[in-house]
């Protein structure tokens, strides 16, 4: 990379190494120093292959630390510091499932679970009555339909498992399932972190945890106790978190309706709502800003209180998102990944540098790496870790839009001189204007006399491919292929009614006999739906050695009508394959 | 008293008036009295190879087996502008496939058919075996089949009793001793029987009696080493040959190895030297070209075909190639020209009318436009010629707005012509406007699956999908119409609004 390119006079590349098989997202990616030694090391919730192999991952320099294994898919990671002791080591949660893991010291410390949802008494009673052995799995299953219909709290997992099971299955799911009580449980979307009561680095951080079931909890970082609880309209799939709980914070929540909603202390109840265009795929929160990425390839700025500043149009689709916080030199900026193998930075809509990756880049993590203040570490999808460090005599500067017209502008177009012979000509139209049209308007007359005769002739004989019958308009081409002496034959035929079926019809050739073999010279086609391409095959054995070709006709008969409906000529090539041997 | 004509000095000025059957006749006689007579020997091997012979420089046709299987090319993606494989290497501003349609390869249709020029490689063995539209012959397996194998069966039907020589039973080492009578004999070898192998053992005996000094022979050789595709060794005999004597021919032979070997850049320094040697040489400057076009250099090929009209003044392919140009460059009055002098010059078929019909149309001058088609139909020797004049016929309906005149016409080249995917697209169209959806989507999607590598049908249909709401198939299509002409900005367009609609909530 050259560097006058823009990126690579900025960046250093530390670390590449494309299969360190690492399939992770932003959300499960974060740095922390970890053993309190001023080294941050990388934490990262692998993801596995989606359904095995779920690990968390710890990386110092470019060596894997450590690694322990997860029991379900990490929704999200995030390390925090959870106490007041020195030295002071923070812990990391992982929010898989419905619970959230706190690792210390790398082991495993404290799980915390969500708690139960409200369950439908109605499904308690109906569950209560198969326990006693009340009612029949049939019956079961019938009431249990009825409760799903009506009630307002939805069925427990347990029984819509129940109700997608076969007749046969059920009888042993009641019988191993009954026992227990009805659980209804919901899972973990997204997780932050938000600082108790002073906004220091190492201050004591709350954990904020997004549900599926649209609610959003703070709980305690010492009891684990749920110290608040807010809902939202939709789930929510990403958040940001400023502000401390005791004095004033602000939660950004971007749900799976695609609005995003901003909850506010004191307030059980979103704030402010903002209403995107499409869905978001990106939620960073810049200054007092927040710029979100869509689906539809743009990235916007809103105000903290949902009003639009700007939207910019990428190049490609987002994959993903991060912030780029440099607090030393009071830079901070937003790296977007895009689908097409970039990562651009943006500081509001204007792109200060763009890095080129050798893969998609599906997760971005900026700040301290090792005793590095700006590394850059991206994981990619083919499972890559990437580490970059800013050189710390990189400059970004900002330039904004080119204002003026555009360049394109200034282009001239190439377009030809008229000619001296033009000239002439448009001379000779205008002294000559008269007769011109009068023979033209006669030529035209006989052209279309002929043209006319043409077509009644073609039309009479069936001569045309395409067949505008009202009674049955059908359509064929014809495709040879093969070297020869044997051709493939393939007839593609094609009712173009509006709905109306063809039926009755049969494909029938005319050939020379002496030169060429033809499987079966007489097919019936089956009922041609309208719309679709009916392949109709056979094949073809020329006989003659001599290098001569001829003409094979086609035609479509309507059973009991002696003329066809339509003909296809078809030019036979020149067998070679005699020659071959 | 008649005076009876020597017979050999008979059949001799009958073999220099190209009376080739009466030569060789004669040259039978003489041989059935006197078997041993070689002066009458190679007359008749003279006249026997003048028969069937073809010049060896022109005419090149690449089979499937050369195409698909192609070992001697040296990158698999070679870099812009160094390689003819690719299509749409475009550096010469040529003009863009919306003004000039294009072949099948990704090419501009140039002004003159010949080998090469037509097909161009096919991406898929699929396309590959497909019958081209306008060549009445599928592809041959290999070049060494195809046209030399017919050449030498056409031979075989005139003589019915038997071969003139019977070359197992020949003695080729006793020949390649004999100057005066082993070239004739390796041409009749070469171009008559059709015997690569045997030829090639008396040329390398023939040079190797001559101490590898005589350049003809080296020539030979490298004609036999790539007709069996050894277009390494065939360059070195050529390269030698042209060490001993610089022959037009050579070069000529020399840059057809290159080309076939796809170094287009190579060929075309090797012409510029040949030019060196022999100024202003219509047959170099006419290959210079035809590789600038291959390329999609479209400008520079016609500075070529105007050196090669100031040497040669009657030269057909310059003039159809540079009027074409004119056409596809908006200046049909000039290409009008073009034409017109072709015909001064005695060419007169279906194709120039054709094409002069139609310049008349565009430059104006109607009084003269349908008289021409109407000249090229009666012209017409076959139903593709006349479908493509009816095809040009539809275009004036359409320009002049008579659309039934043009839907008469469009249904007509596809009654001559069922493969005529141009007719079906503009057919859709028509057909479209009437308001019949169906039949119109079922032409587009003909044409599509006739000709792959027109964008035209492909963004007929993503629009006219887009229009009854089916989105997916929209941008399906529209992808295709991408990918046969990325540059196209309404394709882009769409594109671009189909996937903000696709993004949107």
């Amino acid at each position: 990379m050259s560097e006058s390119s823009g990126n690579g006079g900025k960046w250093l590349d530390a670390h590449y190494d494309p299969v360190a098989g690492l399939f992770t997202f932003s959300p499960c990616v974060d740095l922390a120093d970890l053993s309190g030694d001023g080294e941050s090391r990388l934490v990262v919730g692998d993801l596995g292959s989606g359904s095995t192999g779920m690990k968390l991952k710890v990386f110092r320099g470019t060596a894997l630390l450590s690694e322990s294994t997860l029991l379900d898919l990490p929704a999200g990671l995030v390390a925090f510091f959870m106490d007041l002791h020195e030295p002071r080591i923070p812990a990391v949660a992982v929010a898989s499932g419905p619970c959230v893991y706190v690792y210390k010291n790398l082991r495993p410390y404290f799980k915390f679970t969500l708690p139960g949802l409200e369950v439908n008494s109605l499904e308690q009673d109906v569950w209560q009555q198969a326990r006693e052995g009340q009612i029949d799995p049939l019956t079961l299953k019938e009431m249990l339909e009825s409760i799903r219909k009506k009630a307002d709290v939805p069925l427990s997992m347990r029984s819509l498992r129940f109700l997608s099971l076969e007749t046969d299955d059920m009888d042993d799911f009641v019988q191993l399932h009954k026992q227990q009580p009805i659980r209804r449980q919901t899972v973990i979307t997204c997780i932050g972190t938000l600082k108790k009561s002073t906004a220091d680095d190492d201050g004591v951080s709350c954990l904020v945890i997004g549900t599926e079931s649209s609610d959003v909890y703070v709980l305690d970082p010492e009891a684990f106790v749920i110290l608040s609880k807010m809902s939202l309209p939709a789930a929510p799939t990403m958040m940001d978190v400023t502000g401390q709980f005791d004095v004033e914070f602000r939660i950004t929540v971007a749900c799976r309706d695609g609005n995003i909603y901003v909850l506010r202390r004191e307030l059980d109840k979103p704030k402010y709502c903002i209403k995107l265009s499409s869905h978001p795929v990106g939620l960073v929160r810049v200054g007092k800003n927040v710029m979100v990425g869509c689906t539809d390839e743009s990235l916007q700025g809103f105000t903290q209180k949902g009003k639009k500043l700007w939207r910019t149009v990428l190049a490609a689709p987002i994959t993903t998102m991060a912030a780029m916080d440099l607090p030393t030199r009071g830079f901070q900026a937003v790296l977007v990944g895009l689908a097409n193998c970039e990562v651009q930075l943006y500081r509001d809509k204007n792109l200060l540098s763009t890095i080129k990756t050798p893969d998609v880049v599906t997760s971005i993590c900026f700040g301290r790496y090792g005793r590095e203040d700006g590394t850059l570490i991206m994981t990619t999808k083919g499972g890559g870790l990437m580490v970059k460090i800013l050189k710390r005599t990189a400059v970004f500067d900002d330039r904004d839009g080119a204002p003026g017209p555009p360049l394109a502008q200034s282009v001239r177009l190439n377009v030809p001189k008229k000619t001296k012979l033009y000239v002439d000509q448009t001379l000779r139209e205008r002294e000559n204007g008269l007769a011109m049209h009068r023979a033209f308007q006669m030529d035209l007359s006989r052209m279309r006399l002929t043209a006319a005769k043409a077509y009644v002739k073609a039309l009479e004989s069936s001569l045309a491919p395409v067949s505008s019958s009202i009674s049955e308009p059908l359509k064929m081409n014809a495709v040879v292929q093969g070297l020869g002496p044997s051709f493939k034959l393939t007839l593609n035929v094609q009712n173009t009614a509006a709905c109306r079926p063809a039926t009755n019809l049969a494909i029938s050739f005319l050939y020379d006999e002496g030169l060429y073999r033809m499987r079966n010279p007489y097919m019936r086609i089956p009922l041609l739906v309208p719309g679709l391409v009916y392949p109709v095959e056979t094949s073809v054995e020329c006989t003659s050695d001599k290098g001569i070709s001829d003409i094979i006709k086609v035609f479509v008969l309507h059973e009991g009508r002696s003329c066809p409906l339509l003909t296809a000529h078809i030019n036979m090539p020149v067998s070679e394959g005699e020659m071959l041997n | 008293m008649e005076v009876t004509m020597d017979p050999l000095f008979l059949a001799w000025s009958y073999l220099r008036r190209r009376k080739l059957q009466q030569c060789s006749d004669i040259c039978s006689k003489i041989l059935q009295d006197s078997p041993y007579d070689q002066a009458a020997w190679s007359l008749k091997t003279r006249a026997l190879t003048e028969m069937v012979y073809v010049d060896e420089v022109e005419v090149d046709q690449e089979g499937i087996a050369e195409m698909m299987l192609d070992e001697s090319s040296i990158a698999q993606v070679a870099r812009p502008g160094t390689s003819l494989r690719l299509p749409g290497t475009s550096q010469g501003g040529g003009p863009t496939p919306a003004v000039r349609p294009m072949t099948q390869s990704g090419r501009p249709i140039t002004g003159f058919v010949r080998p090469n020029t037509q097909s161009g490689r096919p991406g898929t063995m699929e396309q590959a075996i497909k019958t081209p539209r306008t060549a009445s012959t599928a592809r041959p397996v290999t070049s060494a089949s195809g046209r030399f194998i017919r050449l030498g069966t056409a031979s075989m039907l005139t003589n019915p009793d038997g071969p003139f020589i019977n070359l197992s039973r020949l003695n080729l080492a006793k020949y390649s001793k004999k100057p005066n009578m082993s070239r004739t004999l390796f041409e009749f070898i070469f171009h008559h029987e059709n015997d690569v192998k045997n030829a090639l053992d008396l040329a390398a005996q023939a040079t190797e009696h001559a101490q590898f000094k005589d350049w003809w022979w080296k020539v030979q050789l490298g004609k036999c080493y790539y007709r069996l595709g050894l277009y390494r060794e065939a360059e070195k005999q050529f390269r030698s040959a042209l060490n001993h004597q610089e022959v037009v021919d050579t070069f000529l032979y020399l840059a057809k190895v290159y080309q076939r070997l796809d170094q287009p850049i190579t060929a075309l320094n090797l012409f510029k030297q040949g030019l060196d040697h022999f100024p202003g040489e219509v047959t170099l400057l006419t290959g210079i070209a035809r590789i600038h076009e291959e390329m999609n250099n479209i400008s520079s090929a016609t500075e070529y075909y105007k050196d090669v009209l100031k040497q040669d003044n009657t030269h057909v392919e310059a003039i159809a190639c540079i009027g074409s140009n004119h056409f596809y460059t908006d200046q049909p009055e000039i290409a009008l020209r073009f034409y017109r002098r072709l015909l001064q010059m005695g060419v007169y078929n279906c194709q120039l009318y054709n094409n002069l019909g139609l310049c008349c149309f565009y430059a104006q001058q109607y009084d003269m436009t349908l008289s021409s088609f109407e000249r090229a139909l009666t012209l017409a020797n076959n139903d593709e010629e006349q479908a493509d004049v009816w095809y040009n016929i539809g275009h004036v309906g359409v320009g002049i707005g008579d659309l039934t005149l043009a839907y008469q016409c469009f249904k007509l080249a596809l009654a001559f012509n069922n493969d005529h995917a141009e007719a079906y697209n503009n057919l859709a169209v028509l057909e479209l406007r009437k308001g019949r959806i169906e039949q119109s989507k079922a032409f587009l999607q003909t044409a599509a699956s006739l000709a792959p590598h027109m964008y035209e049908p492909h963004f007929n249909l993503s629009i006219l999908s887009e229009k009854i709401g089916d989105l997916q198939s929209s941008y399906t299509a529209a992808q295709k119409s991408e990918d046969a002409f990325p540059e196209h900005v309404d394709t882009q367009q769409l594109l671009k609004q189909l996937r903000q609609h696709f993004a949107v909530l």
